[in-house]
């Protein structure tokens, strides 16, 4: 008897294990787009745990547009890429700014928006983007972003400027750094810049030298044909009142 | 502090929906943990000498390798090369049964070791194969005696399916961090997220205790 309850509960828990294992996923023609779930107000996760965001809405209106099924799948922003080329993921359209060193891994569509890059500062610093970048201060930035790379090797290496670069997962938790005061700036697109200053007590200083940039959406090289669908699929949303209904409803 | 309260209050049907996940991985990871240690451990005490170097080498990778590299190569890499089109949940769970399996080997190990030597030989001049030995009179002891070794690999294996995120699993970590970033109240949500795994702690560590107290023979030292 004893031992017939040690074995059940051993039983147990396997077929628990088992059965909590999905199966891969059927191949029908639902495409998965990867999204930074820490980036609003372009992609995030609302109230009720949906993807939601400037971008999940914009694919939603191409899929019905052109004819495909979409779902939204969060991932870390540092595996995005990886999970592209793995197959995991079908498209990326999560604020994604379209650089060369991306463009040797993955095909971009055209570009949608055009993003510039700023510093977050302590509402109450009166220090001037020349003084942030000086003086063995600490700088935060989003870790895999385009912004970190072009401040290491452009203001870091070419200029050597006298300042830290401290990485962080997301952009939101660089601006509570800024709060805290372990950073005296941060660095970071523009549109979360505006979301943070609606909801904590920073503001925008403003730009620190790095040409803007453009967002596209990314599709696997190969993905000839996709990539001509949300080209097309952009297209006819840009021409459409729906883009300006949801810049307003995002605020951008 | 009122406004936090009510981020946590707001967010915790979210979190609470993600604790499903977490506990679904790490059923899985204590599952496989569990059949692939008590194999490594019985091999390494009862098995042809050769077999001790493939067994110590596992161990000695899956114990070595930090977990964030393992389920990335995992992930992206051997399972995508097998041509296995896994969900990120099966990868996190395998990948933790697998370095759990590699610890629980070692609890199960001393346990085995632990008991007495002579009940094998016992069970020999009852004219027990070894085999039947093993499965009948050391293994219902050992898996016993290993429980409380096992309480605490659970609440490991319990923490660390956090780092699944990674991979894009939506746990509890991956979504107090998502509410956390659309409200920039990133303090609250990882007390609540905290307090969620304190309870998993507590309801799993607390459930195995009573396993520990009802499988006990009575009357048998612990």
């Amino acid at each position: 008897m004893k031992r017939g309850m040690l074995w059940s509960f051993v039983c147990a828990v396997l077929l628990v294990g088992m059965a909590g294992a999905p199966a891969a996923p059927a191949g029908d023609m639902e495409l998965i787009n990867g999204i930074d779930a820490n980036f609003p107000p372009f992609s995030y996760v609302d109230k009720n745990g949906n993807p939601d965001g400037f971008d999940v809405q914009a694919v939603n209106w191409i899929a019905e547009e052109m004819g495909f099924k979409v779902t939204h799948k969060p991932i870390d922003w540092d595996a995005i890429i990886p999970s592209l080329r793995a197959e995991k993921i079908d498209m990326i359209a999560s604020g994604m700014s379209i650089t060369e060193k991306r463009k040797e891994q993955v095909a971009f569509t055209n570009p949608y928006w055009t993003i510039t890059q700023v510093l977050v500062v302590p509402e109450d610093s009166n220090l001037t983007v020349e003084q942030i970048l000086s003086d063995g201060n600490k700088v935060g930035v989003q870790r895999g972003t385009s912004e970190a790379k072009w401040i290491q090797e452009n203001l870091i290496k070419k200029e050597g400027r006298d300042f830290e670069l401290v990485m962080y997962d997301s952009a939101p938790l660089s601006v509570e750094d800024v709060v805290n005061g372990r950073i005296v700036a941060a660095a970071m697109d523009d549109a979360p810049a505006v979301d943070a200053v609606k909801k904590k007590p920073v503001k925008i200083l403003g730009r620190f030298g790095m040409p803007d940039e453009s967002f596209g959406y990314a599709v696997r090289k190969e993905d000839k044909e996709l990539l001509e669908t949300l080209n097309e699929g952009l297209r006819r949303l840009m021409a459409s009142p729906y883009w300006e209904e949801l810049k307003s409803k995002y605020e951008l | 502090m009122p406004a936090s309260i009510d981020a946590i209050l707001d967010a915790l049907p979210y979190l609470l929906q993600g604790s499903l996940v977490t506990i679904g991985v790490v059923l899985g990871a204590m599952g496989l943990g569990l059949l692939i240690g008590v194999s490594l451990a019985l091999g390494q005490v009862y098995g042809p000498r050769p077999l001790g170097v493939p067994i110590g080498l596992y161990i000695w990778f899956f114990r070595g390798v930090p977990l964030l590299v393992l389920l990335f190569l995992f992930y992206f890499g051997l399972f995508s090369l097998m041509g296995l089109n896994l969900s990120a949940f099966a990868v996190a769970a395998i990948v933790l049964g697998l370095i759990s399996a590699a610890y629980q080997s070692q609890i199960f190990r001393g346990a085995i070791l632990s008991l007495p030597e002579g009940q094998l030989k016992a069970a020999r001049a009852l004219g027990m194969s070894d085999t039947r030995a093993i499965v009948s009179v050391v293994l219902p002891q050992a898996l016993r005696l290993s429980i409380p070794g096992w309480s605490n690999e659970y609440s490991i294996v319990l923490k660390d399916s956090a780092v699944a995120y990674a991979l894009g699993v939506a746990e509890v970590m991956a979504r107090a961090h998502f509410v956390a970033t659309r409200t920039y109240e990133h303090l609250p949500l990882y007390v609540a997220a905290g307090m969620i795994f304190l309870i998993l702690t507590f309801l799993g560590t607390r459930g195995l205790r009573m396993l520990e107290d009802k499988v006990r023979i009575p009357g048998y030292s612990r």
